[in-house]
Formats: structure tokens, sequence, C-alpha cells
């Protein structure tokens, strides 16, 4: 018997409510332009919490609304709805703009694409700056400790420089000095390595990479998926609204329209531990992907000796064969006995009408059903069938 | 209308506030330029008009009292037109039941009907006065609270008052002119004289020339024939005054003044030319899309440098429209303002052609040539340029392969790096401050230049104003009595010496005495009239500034100290030189000890010691006139002291003509000096607030052009005053620069504009003293200003959401 | 997706009629202050009439100079660019930036990622512009031709408002009406849906294959969004100021497709 447990519940809301770790947490974020040609909603609801220690990629097309929901965590903009409680401060309650500054000065370190040091002031004196604004340390204090930030970028042989005399990934490191000045627990990066060549753009990710493992919170807007696949978490963004970010890994091909598409259809159900998905021979409806916990596929030969052919993980997806050649499953598909198992399920007709209109994903997906085809012809040995149908890929 | 022009048309509506700077910084130089123009052009005709349409006499002699046989005399000279007599005496006058009085120069008339040299115009009531009945100059209600039909009372030298009714109120415009501080005049009739206690005799005679009444050396021919005829007939001329049919005696003094107010004007034009250059400069930088946008779709560069001319010809042609008719009524207002304080009438309101044009001609051509770099930089651009936004100016030159700053901005950064080193660290957003304000230096120097000019102006006013009334103490050193005493008859020294030290509170008393000469040429000819002085040789009353030579001593016989002036007269005279002068009829050889400084005003002055002029009159140890000092040397003092010495001695019996406060004539002239300094400071505040405006023009465009840096230090934690505090420190900065700058240019300035005033109103240089007043003030004012005219930029710098400003990226 | 259509462009090329454009060993350096940088390093490229050319490359490949290249709007360092028009056969780079001028208002629609109009000017305002100023047309014909424009992007009942009360997609069609203004054979588009959001964009492009198919025009588009690329009839790809000669775009209908 299936023991299928269904929770329907909006799968843009991925994460559960704000936990003490929670460095961002943002609870139905709307924010709507007006002009005379009408309103705008830029985002329309956006749940989201990033845990302290996390360094998170975001990314999204221009227009998408990235630049906007960086607006809403850094308080630079304000949103129409919706709650932002950045390190337990509600940011936007009572809180005038002039007050949002002061606490951005505190506790949020913000870096630009176009670097944005003030052209008049020496990199010291840049980084000086943030800690006369916040009124951080000691007057006296500031400018060693501001010298410490340049030699923890290794600007400290251009202190006394203006920022026109220094290589753009100069500039780049001294505003992430000045982003650290007053010690702030979250980092925020505007599309950091925008305008740096590639030399640069990896000594600022190796920075990056530091300060997360070092405890601070890393926020970054990127488009260059070499970028992304070094962060612990990436979230996609488009036309205002969040893309499941087991969706966007299991299938980084699809446009991101096609993402937001199978957002908004994908239902969550969530099995126990051991309790089977697919059973073979079963029709199978749905197009699976992993969200957490594993599973196992399993094969029966004729005297009932189960064969664990694959383990799936987060963000690996099954059931495409059948659904894109039609045909039932050959194979069990369990979840894993250790933990349960929450899967994002498509409904067929729905996963084939995307498939269709997205060429460029049907023709990875069928690659990799054809990889996943040679690949168990030549290890399982013992199939006494021509096809076998479940396929995995290896994770990117 | 074509697309371009409307685009023209929304870039001067649709920013009121920078059309408005605009358009004001235009308005306020034609407006001024307007107001001075016409002002002069209308002062320098009517003055002329308004004083030769009362027939002004050419030649004027004080004489001996003469009767009618002796003016048909006159009248029957070659190269008489017309000759009138008069008798002009002091008396002192008041409204009855009131206690001040005044002293009229009464003028006798035989008939008003046939006057026809110096002509009265009536103003209010009567024309000619009745037996018994006086004519007021309207000059005199300011000092007599009195209207036609009133009474006033008279105060006859024998003590005996008489009241006699004002009949009407006259003005003279010629009597007088050439005296800003002459006394007030009455007017009667012969007939009236006896009951006056006067003889029914003349003692002036005005005369007209007729041939040219233009021609100074053609009167002064004439005026020496009737001298010779007169004075061979045993007529005594004490005084004699040549003046023109068409020149107010006072035009060049006007001129003059009007002449630096015309400079201040076009100077004001120079600066407020700076202001819209930077104005425009801004709008340029901030249209420069728009004409990426215009090039981009086929506009040439001539299209759009079209465009923005015509932009700047329309905010002169919205300049013009306001600034002309207000500068007309402006001019209209100051002449008036000049004419009645000189007594004299204005044709009536009218444009005066000339300012009309010299306004449109700087309405238009000024914002021209200041807008034409901006629009032709602006009309240069390339697309490539104007829309890619790359418009900061490159900081970094590239030389030898290596990235340079320019000097400054190294200097700068320099210059705080040493002060680190030792220790010295200025606030960073302070530091933002002090960089900003030489960011754009074209813009903060044309800032400066209106800013320093404004304040170097005003604060040489002050200067100046300090600078004309220390003169006027100095020349009150030549007169330093308390209260001036006159008697209608001489009186023994030791006799009122006893009188008045009985009053309480004088201190010391001196007889003086005056002597009248006229000086001579080697062919007897009379060329100036001068008037001698007679105190004591060791008079305390008189402290001379000596240019040369020795004070007098009380052995000096025939020896006189002169005033500087003197040497226009004759030119390189020397200490030690003689001179001819005619005296009570006499021709005398008279020696020069010493020149001292002095007011060229009235004739010239000289002393000469009491000791010689008391015996030399027969008047030995008697005197007309004395000086009194007293304990306190208040103004008002001095009024009292006046008072109660004129009627104690009147009480004593004796015969009291004048008793006044010693500084009374000064106070006036002071007085006179302040109308001069106060156009003046209109004219330094005029140019203060263009240079204000260009400050408060320049914060704006500077802020508004640094949205970016705002955004930055935004997102970086600065607070809204942390904000405003830094666009007030750069505009402070600035203030302080220019007040920095303008302390210099105040000495020159000081000395130039001093050196213009003086020499118009006093004929001669004087001495330029400095006063902290108009720097201390200048001061307040700067850093009020300079924080005004930055607060608004600056709030709306804080106003900004990082959003919008990220925005411009 | 049916591409194939502009298929036609390619043979007019091979047919041996002379090319719309023509880029002749086109190099650009630009001094900074790191040195001297070579934003294009000899680029020859032709381009036919009614071809839909697609550029793509990433920031910093050269794509915009490129384009700058073929509008006179930046200078070259050496080389040539020839275009072809009305008969007349014109190099760019030889005109007087004032030629320049008057001959892109004729030649060349330039449509900017960030539209570009004039905020003070109503739509209707913004079209005639460009007629304006190069005198093609008169007042009434100028009015008249604009809100035909306005029709052909379909957006002629917002004609006399002013581009702030209009979406961004809608600014964009104006700004494509612009560049039609003065019937230019060629259009320019830098980025054009750069900053829409996806459905917007696609109508937009949707509107530049209109342009192409039905009233004949070039185009010649700088894009980085690969999905564009099925859509041209040809697709560049720049790579550090070179064309990169092996590029291929991915074929437009992919092998899988499935029903």
């Amino acid at each position: 018997m299936k023991t299928r447990q269904t929770k329907r519940k909006s799968v843009a809301d991925i994460h559960e409510m704000s936990t003490p770790d929670a460095m961002i947490d943002m609870h139905g974020v709307v924010k709507k332009f007006k002009n005379a040609a009408g309103e705008f909603t830029v985002l329309k609801g956006i749940d989201l919490t990033i845990n302290r220690g996390e360094f998170v990629s975001i990314v999204g097309k221009s227009g998408s609304g990235k630049s906007t929901l960086l607006n809403m965590i850094t308080g630079i903009d304000h949103p129409t709805e919706g709650r932002v409680v950045i390190g337990g401060t509600d940011i936007y309650t009572n809180v005038t703009e002039s007050q949002r500054s002061k606490w951005r000065g505190r506790n949020l370190g913000i870096v630009f694409q176009f670097f944005q040091l003030l052209p008049m002031l020496t990199l010291l004196e840049n980084v000086m700056l943030s800690m006369d604004y916040a009124d951080m340390y000691d007057f006296d204090e500031r400018p060693a400790r501001a010298m410490e930030m340049l030699k923890l970028v290794g600007l400290e042989k251009f202190a006394n420089k203006l920022p026109a005399l220094v290589s753009t990934g100069q500039q780049q490191l001294a505003a992430i000095a000045r982003a650290l000045a007053c010690d702030p627990p979250l980092l925020v990066a505007d599309e950091p390595t925008g305008n740096l060549d590639t030399k640069s753009a990896n000594t600022i990710i190796d920075l990056f990479e530091n300060l997360a493992r070092s405890g601070k919170t890393v926020l970054m807007v990127t488009h260059d998926p070499s970028l992304t696949s070094r962060t612990t978490r990436n979230i996609i963004i488009a036309d205002g609204e969040l893309i499941n970010e087991t969706i966007a890994k299991a299938l980084p091909w699809l446009r991101h329209r096609h993402m937001m598409e199978f957002t908004k259809l994908a239902e969550e159900w969530v099995y126990e531990p051991k309790a089977t998905i697919i059973s073979r021979d079963e029709h199978v409806e749905y197009f699976f992907m992993i969200r957490k916990g594993e599973v196992e596929v399993v094969l029966q030969d004729r005297k009932q000796n189960e064969t664990v052919i694959s383990r799936l993980k987060p963000g690996e997806f099954f059931g495409d064969i059948e659904l894109m050649r039609g045909g039932k499953s050959i194979a069990n598909v369990r979840a894993a006995a250790d933990a349960p198992v929450e899967l994002l399920t498509i409904k067929r007709e729905d996963f084939k009408r995307v498939m269709d209109q997205s060429p460029l994903t049907a023709e990875a997906v069928g690659k990799i059903v054809q990889q996943r085809l040679d690949e168990h012809r030549a290890a399982d040995s013992r199939a006494n069938r021509p096809f076998f149908s479940l396929f995995r890929r290896k994770q990117s | 209308m074509k697309p371009r022009w409307r685009k023209v048309l929304h870039d001067l509506i649709d920013n009121i506030g920078r059309t408005l700077l605009v358009v004001f910084s235009i308005a306020v130089g034609v407006f001024s330029i307007g107001v001075i123009a016409g002002a002069y052009q209308i002062i320098s005709n009517d003055m002329s008009v308004s004083y030769s349409a009362n027939n002004p006499s050419n030649i004027e002699f004080r004489m001996t009292n003469f009767d009618e046989n002796v003016l048909t005399s006159i009248h029957n000279q070659r190269g008489v037109k017309d000759a009138e007599g008069r008798r002009v005496f002091n008396m002192r006058v008041r409204v009855p039941g009131t206690e001040k009085w005044t002293t009229l120069d009464m003028v006798a008339f035989e008939s008003f009907e046939k006057n026809a040299i110096n002509l009265l115009t009536p103003i209010e009531g009567a024309v000619e006065p009745g037996k018994r009945q006086v004519l007021l100059e309207k000059g005199a209600l300011d000092h007599l609270d009195v209207g036609v039909g009133g009474l006033l009372e008279f105060q006859l030298p024998d003590g005996s008052t008489k009241t006699m009714p004002v009949a009407g109120i006259v003005q003279d415009t010629a009597a007088g002119a050439a005296d800003f501080l002459a006394s007030p005049f009455g007017y009667i009739t012969m007939d009236t004289l006896q009951y006056m206690g006067q003889p029914k005799l003349y003692n002036r005679v005005y005369i007209t020339v007729a041939d040219d009444g233009d021609d100074i050396l053609h009167i002064r021919e004439v005026g020496g024939v009737v001298k010779d005829k007169l004075e061979k007939s045993g007529n005594v001329i004490l005084r004699t005054r040549f003046s023109l049919t068409h020149e107010h005696p006072l035009a060049s003094t006007v001129n003059a003044i009007l002449g630096i107010l015309l400079a201040l004007g076009i100077l004001i034009v120079f600066l407020s030319s700076s202001l819209i250059a930077n104005t425009l400069n801004a709008l340029l930088n901030q249209h420069l899309r728009h004409i990426g946008v215009i090039k981009l779709v086929g506009g040439q560069r001539k299209q759009v440098f079209r465009m923005y001319i015509t932009l700047i010809m329309a905010f002169g042609v919205i300049a013009l429209a306001i600034a002309v008719p207000f500068g007309g009524i402006g001019a209209y207002a100051l002449a008036e303002f000049i004419a009645v304080k000189l007594n004299f009438n204005l044709l009536g309101y009218r444009i005066v052609p000339m300012a009309f044009f010299v306004q449109i001609a700087v309405g238009l051509f000024v914002p021209l040539v200041a807008g034409l770099a901006p629009v032709i930089n602006g009309s240069r651009i390339t697309v490539l340029r104007a829309l890619s936004g790359d418009l900061a100016e490159e900081k970094v030159q590239i030389k030898d392969g290596e990235k340079r700053l320019s000097w400054f901005d190294w200097m700068q950064v320099k210059v705080t790096h040493l002060l680190a080193l030792r220790g010295i660290h200025i606030p960073r957003p302070f530091v933002i401050s002090l960089r900003n304000t030489f960011r754009r230096k074209s813009r903060l120097m044309l800032t400066l230049f209106t800013l320093t000019m404004g304040g170097a102006i005003f604060i040489s006013v002050f200067n100046v104003r300090v600078t004309l009334h220390d003169y006027i103490n100095q020349i009150g050193k030549y007169f330093r009595a308390d209260v001036t005493l006159d008697f209608d008859q001489p009186y023994r020294l030791r006799e009122i010496e006893n009188a008045v030290m009985s009053v309480d509170g004088v201190t010391h008393v001196e007889g003086w005495q005056f002597l009248s000469g006229e000086l001579l040429d080697d062919h007897e000819n009379v060329i100036e009239n001068i008037t001698l002085l007679s105190p004591p040789a060791d008079s305390t009353l008189v402290q001379p500034i000596l240019i040369e030579g020795r004070w007098m001593r009380p052995d000096d016989v025939r020896k006189m100290a002169v005033s500087e002036g003197l040497r226009k007269t004759y030119p390189g005279l020397k200490a030690g030189d003689y001179i001819k002068m005619r005296v009570d009829g006499r021709d005398e050889i008279w020696q020069v000890i010493g020149l001292f400084k002095f007011v060229d005003q009235e004739g010239l002055l000289g002393y000469t010691p009491f000791e010689y002029v008391s015996e030399m009159n027969n008047l030995a140890n008697r005197s007309f006139s004395y000086r009194v000092v007293t304990e306190s040397h208040e103004r008002a003092y001095q009024d009292a002291k006046a008072e109660e010495l004129d009627k104690y001695l009147r009480d004593k019996g004796f015969k009291v003509r004048v008793a006044q406060a010693g500084s009374a004539s000064l106070d006036t002239a002071v007085e006179s000096l302040d109308i001069l300094v106060v156009f003046l400071l209109i004219m330094a505040i005029l140019t203060a607030i263009v240079g204000s405006m260009g400050l408060a023009g320049t914060m704006g465009m500077n802020v508004l052009e640094r949205t970016r840096e705002i955004g930055i230090t935004r997102a970086i934690g600065a607070d809204d005053r942390a904000r405003i505090r830094t666009v007030i420190a750069e505009g402070v900065v600035i203030g302080l620069i220019s007040f920095a700058l303008a302390i210099v240019l105040s000495v020159p300035f000081t000395y130039g504009l001093s050196y213009i005033v003086s020499s118009a109103v006093f004929q001669t240089p004087i001495a330029v003293v400095f006063t902290y007043l108009g720097y201390a003030i200048w001061l307040g004012l700067v850093l009020a200003l300079s924080t005004v005219a930055s607060i608004l930029p600056a709030r709306n710098a804080a106003r900004l959401t990082i959003r919008e400003v990220l925005a411009y990226e | 997706m049916p591409a194939s259509r502009l298929g036609q462009s390619k043979n007019n090329l091979q047919a041996g009629s002379p090319p719309l454009i023509e880029l002749r060993n086109v190099v650009k350096v630009y001094s900074t202050a790191a040195g001297d940088f070579s934003a294009l390093k000899g680029i020859n490229m032709q381009i036919g009439a009614g071809e839909f050319v697609g550029i793509v490359g990433k920031s910093g490949a050269g794509k915009s100079t490129l384009l700058n290249m073929i509008t006179g709007v930046d200078t070259l360092t050496s080389g040539e660019v020839i275009v072809r028009s009305n008969g007349s056969s014109v190099s760019v780079h030889k005109m007087s930036e004032d030629e320049i001028a008057l001959w892109r208002g004729k030649t060349l629609g330039v449509v900017f990622q960030s539209f570009q109009l004039l905020p003070m000017l109503t739509l209707v305002e913004n079209i005639t512009l460009p007629m304006d100023l190069v005198g093609n047309f008169n007042p009434r014909q100028s009015r008249e031709r604009a809100l035909e424009l306005l029709r052909l992007v379909e957006i002629e009942e917002h004609a006399d408002k002013l581009p702030a009360f209009i979406s961004g997609g809608q600014q964009q069609r104006v700004a494509i009406a612009r560049a039609l203004a003065n019937d230019p054979p060629v259009l320019v588009a830098d980025e054009p849906t750069g900053s829409l959001d996806s459905v917007t964009a696609d109508h937009i492009f949707e509107v530049f294959e209109h342009l192409v198919t039905d009233q004949g025009k070039t185009i010649v588009m700088v894009t980085h969004d690969q999905s564009l690329m099925p859509r041209f009839s040809r697709a560049m790809r720049i790579v550090d100021g070179e064309l990169d000669t092996a590029y291929e775009p991915e074929p437009q209908s992919s092998g899988r497709q499935m029903k």
C-alpha cells in the first residue's frame, strides 16, 4: 500500500518559518511601483529565509525583480506589503529612511557592481567613512581598523591612493573592506564581479567563501553560472517570484518562465522511510524531483531478490523516461530507509507541455535519458530487458 | 509647433526653479543697470533743466548795503542782461508755543511780480507775500511744523519778537543749490524789512549775463567789469560767486556719485553673468543625454546650438519683461530721491530710451555671452559620450604610462595624509566636503568670484562709511567747540568769559574773529573768496592736520595757514609763499605759513591768529563770536547748553544772535554723507544677493550632480543629519574661502571707492580708515548665507532615496 | 519555431548583390588608465538587405562597440564601415560628425536598452522629432506618419501622452517607432529587451520580427539572451573583440521536439 502523504502548500515557501538561526526572514513581501501608466507589481509575495553562515547567490534576468529584492533586504527601498526581518530587526516597521541608513551602516555591508567608492577619498578614507557614519569604534581607533581591513583584502600598500589610481579589481576589494569595516553580520553584494576579470573575480569569491565560513552571511546577486556553483545555495527570481530551488536544481536548462510555471504547478509529497513511491508496471503520471531525503531505485528479479541499482539524492529527478516516451515503470522506487523523502511532483500533461515549449530542456533531458540508458546497459549485465527505465544524472 | 521648439519650451517651463534662478540672475543685472542708467539720464537732464528753468543768476555778489541806484547802474552795465537786488539776513524763528529756534535765511524782494532771476516756484498758497507776511521755502518745513496760514515768531536782534503769518510755500531751486548745508529760506517783500528791524536796502545782487550763460570765462569777465565799477563807486563786495545757467552747482558731485553707482551696476551685471554661466553650464550638463538623443536621431550641431541659444534668449526675454519695468520705476525713484535731496524737480515719469536699450542689450547679450561656451561645448558633445553617461571629469591623467593625479588632487590627498601621520585625523565626512568643494573648479571659481566681489564691496562700503565719518571728525577738529555763540555786537572777552563760565558745565570759552578775503591774481582780479578764521593762536579748539609748514603763532602778522584746496588756485603753493589778497577793500600781501588738510566745499579756509585780526579790526580784546567748551561733548548736552547759554545771556542783556551746538553743522554733513553710504550699501547688498544666489545655485547643482555620492553614503550608513552636515559644510567652506579672498580684495576696493567718493564729495582724496565692522558683518552674513544657500539643496539631498539615486546609474 | 522564413537574405548575399552593411577590418583601440585596450580586433562582416542579424557576446566582448561603429556614434581606430542604401554607398567614418548625424537620421534607426525618449515630449512628438531634424517631411505629414508608426507598434491610443505615463514595454515600442521615423532601411538595436520582463520582451522581439518580414527592414541586434538566438536569420558571436568564426547557433528546431 502506498502511504502517500500529500502536503499541499505553496512550494515557493521552501523553508520553515523563522528559526533563531535566520539572518534574513522575509514574509509575503510585495513591492508595487506606481506610475501614471498604472501599477506594476515587481515582487509578488516573496517568502525567504536565509540562515547565518549561508553563502547564497541570487539569480534573475534584468527586470525579474532581483535588484528590488536586494533593495528590500538592504533597506534601500521599502516593501508595499510584508515584513522583512534582518538579524531579528524588523527594518520597515516604524523606521524612517534616515534611521535605516544608520542601521544599515552598522549591520550590513553592501558591495556594488560598480564598487561605488567615493572618488575624492583615498581607499583608507573610504573604509573609515563607513565607521564615521555608523559611529563605530573610537575615532582614533578607526585608522588602524581600516588598515586592518585593507590588509585583509591585501590592499595595505594602496591605502593612501585615490580609487582612480588602482585597478577595478582593487577597487572592488576596497569596497569589500569598506563593507566589512563595521563588522556587520551580513554582506550583500550586487553583481560584485560583473565588471571584473576572471582572476579578480576569483579572489573576491574566495574572500566571500572565507567570510561565510567564518560565520558571516553572504548574499550575492550574479548571473555568472561559474559563481553560482560555488555558493551554498542558489535562489532564482523570475518576474517577481522565487523559483522553487529544487526545480531550479533539477532542471537548470529550463527558461525561468517555465521554472516558474513548474513552481506553481508542483505539489509536495512526503513519503515515510521505505514507503514505495512507484511500483513496477504502474503507469507513471508524474515527474518527480527530490527536495529532501533520498530515494532508492530497486529492481526485483524473478526470485524477488532486490537489487538497489541507484540512490537518487536531493536535486535529482525520476519518472522522466516514462513521461517522455510513454509506458509503465519497470522498477520500484521507494523512499530510503533512513529518513522521510520530500518530493515535488508535476503532472504528466504539464510536464509534457513545458518540454514541448522548451526544446533546449527536452534535449538536455533526452541526453540524460540516453546517457542513463547507456550507463545502465553496461553496468547491469543482469538486466533482462533492453530498456532500463529509471535514470539518474549526476548533479552538476 | 515643431517638436524641437516644443522641447525648448518644456525646458523653459518644466523646471521652474531653475528657470527662475537663471531669469532672476539676469534680471538682477538688468534691473540694477536699468535703475542706474535711467537715474543717471533723468538726473543729468532734469537737474539742469529744472535748475535753468528758474533762470539762475550767473553772478552773485554779497555786498555791503546798497540802494536802488546802484542796482540800476549794474543793470546798465554792458553784458548784463538782468540784475536783481535782494536783502538777505539771518533770523531766528519758531512756531509760537514751541521751544526750538530755527535760523532762517530771510530774503527780501523788491517785487515778486518782477522777479526774473532765481525764480521761485509756487507750491502752495500765495505766490507773493503781502506786507508782514512770509513765504517759506519748502525745505524750511523740515525744520518748522507750520502750514500756510500758520504763524511764525521771529526774534529780532534786540531780543523782541515779531509774528508773521505764512502766506505760502515756494520752492527755490537756485538759492542754496550749491550748498548741501545751507539754512532754509523765508521770503518777504522789502516793505516788511522795517518790521523786521532791517534797513530797506539790498545787500546782494543777482546778475544774469546777456550772452552765453554757460561760458564761465564770459561770466567772469562781465563779473569783473561790474565789480570794478561797483568798487570804484565805493561799494564793498564781500563775496563773489559765478555759476552757469545750465549746470546745477552740484551736478559734478551728483554725477560722480552716479558714476560710482554705475560702476557697481556694471559689476553686478558682471557677477550675474558668472552666475548665469554657472547655471547654464549645469543645465547643459543635465541635458547632455537629450543632446545625445537629438544627435542620434539626426540632429546636427547647429540645430542643437540654435535650440539652446533660443532657450537662453528666452531666459533673457523673460528677465527683461520683469526687470525693465522695475528698472524704470527704480530709476525714477532713485532720481526722485536725489531730486528731493538737492531741491530740484523732475520733468515727470518717463521711459529713458537709452536706459531701455542698455537694459535690452544687457538682458540679451550678457546671457548669450555667458551661455555661449556651455552651449558650444554641449552641442559639440558626441552621441557616445552623451549617452554613455561617462561625463565625470577624468581625474587621472596618464603620463609615461603611469596614472597621475592632477597636482591639486594630489596635494589634497598629501596634506590629509601628512596631517594623519601627525595624528591629526579629519573626520571623513568633512574630508568629503572639503574635496567636493574643489571638484568643479571652474564652477567654484565663478561662485567664489561673485561671492568674493559681493563681500569685498560690502566690506569696502563699511570702510568707506567709516572713512567719511572719520574725515568729518577730522574736519571737526577745526571746529571743536561745543557751543558756538554769535552776538549782534562785540563784547569784551573778559565780560563774556565771566558770564559764560558761570553757567554750569562750561569749562572754557574763547573769542574768535573772522576775516573775509578775496584772493587776487597779478592783475588784481578776484579769483576766489577765502574765509579766515581767527581763534587765539594757542587755541585748543583747532587741531589742524598740517601737511606742510607750521601752525600760526600769536605774533604772526599777515600770515596765515590755509587749506590744501588753495593749491587748486595756486598750483605748487608752498609754505612761505606770498599771496595777494584783498581784505576789507585793501590789497595786501599775506604769507602762507602752512598748509593743512580740509574739506574744500564752499570757498577756502585759512587761519590767522586772533591776536592780529582783533587789532586789525579794531576789536582788541573784544569779539562778536565765541567758542564754548563744555564738560560733555555729546550732541544732546551741547544742544541743552546752547539753549541754556542763550537764555542766560539774553537775560543778562547780551544781544545773542545765535547759540548753537558745535556739532550741528557737522551732523548735517554726516547725514548727507550717510545718504550716499546708503546707496552704496544698497548696491553692496545687491551684489551680496547675486553672490549668495550664485552660491545657492552652485550648491543646488553640486548636490544634483552628486546623487551618486549621496546614494553611496546612505548605503554605507549616513543618516539625514550626516548628509545635511556634509552639504552645509561644503557651502560654509566656500563661504569662508570667499571671505578670506574678500578680506584681501576689500583693501584695494576700499581705497578705490574712498578715492572716488571723496574726490566727488570733498574734491580731495582722504585718508582711508578700516573698520572691523564690515568684516564682522560680512563674516556673519556669509556664514548665514552659505548655510541658508546649502540648506535647501541639503534637504533635497537628504530626501533622495537610495533607490532614486541608484536609478541615476 | 519558424525562423527559416528569414533565410532568403542569405541567398541575396550569395547571389552577389553588394551587402547593405560592410565592415572591413574594423579596429577600435581605447586608451584607458590601464593602457591601450583593443575593443575590436579587426572585424570583417557583411550584412545583406533583409537580414535579421543577432550579435551575442559577454559584456565587454565588444558587441556594443561594434554597433557604435555601424551607427557612427563612435570613431574607429582603423578599417572601414560602408553602408549602402538608397543607391548610394557611404563610408561612415569619412564623414564629419554633422554629416553622420544627418545620414544616421535618414539611414539608421537606433533602439537602446534604456529607450532614450525625451521625457518632455509626447510620444507623437518624440517620433516627429527625427523628421523635424532631418527635414524629410513637413509638419502635417510628420504627425500623420508618426501616428501611423504608433499604429504599427500598436500604441496609437497613447499618442499624446508623455513617456513617463506609459510602461517600459510601451516606451520601447515608441522608441522603435521613432527609429522608423525617417523610414531608414536599417534598424540597429542594443539589448532592446534587456530591461523588460520576459513577456514584454517577447512582444518587443515580435515587433522586430514583423519589421523584417513585413517591412523588409534590415536589423542588427545585440543581445546576451542566448534563447533568442534561434530567432535571428543569422547569429554571430563576438569574443574579446573578434568574431567567433566557429560559432554556430544551436539549431533552432531542436532535434527531439516532442509532441
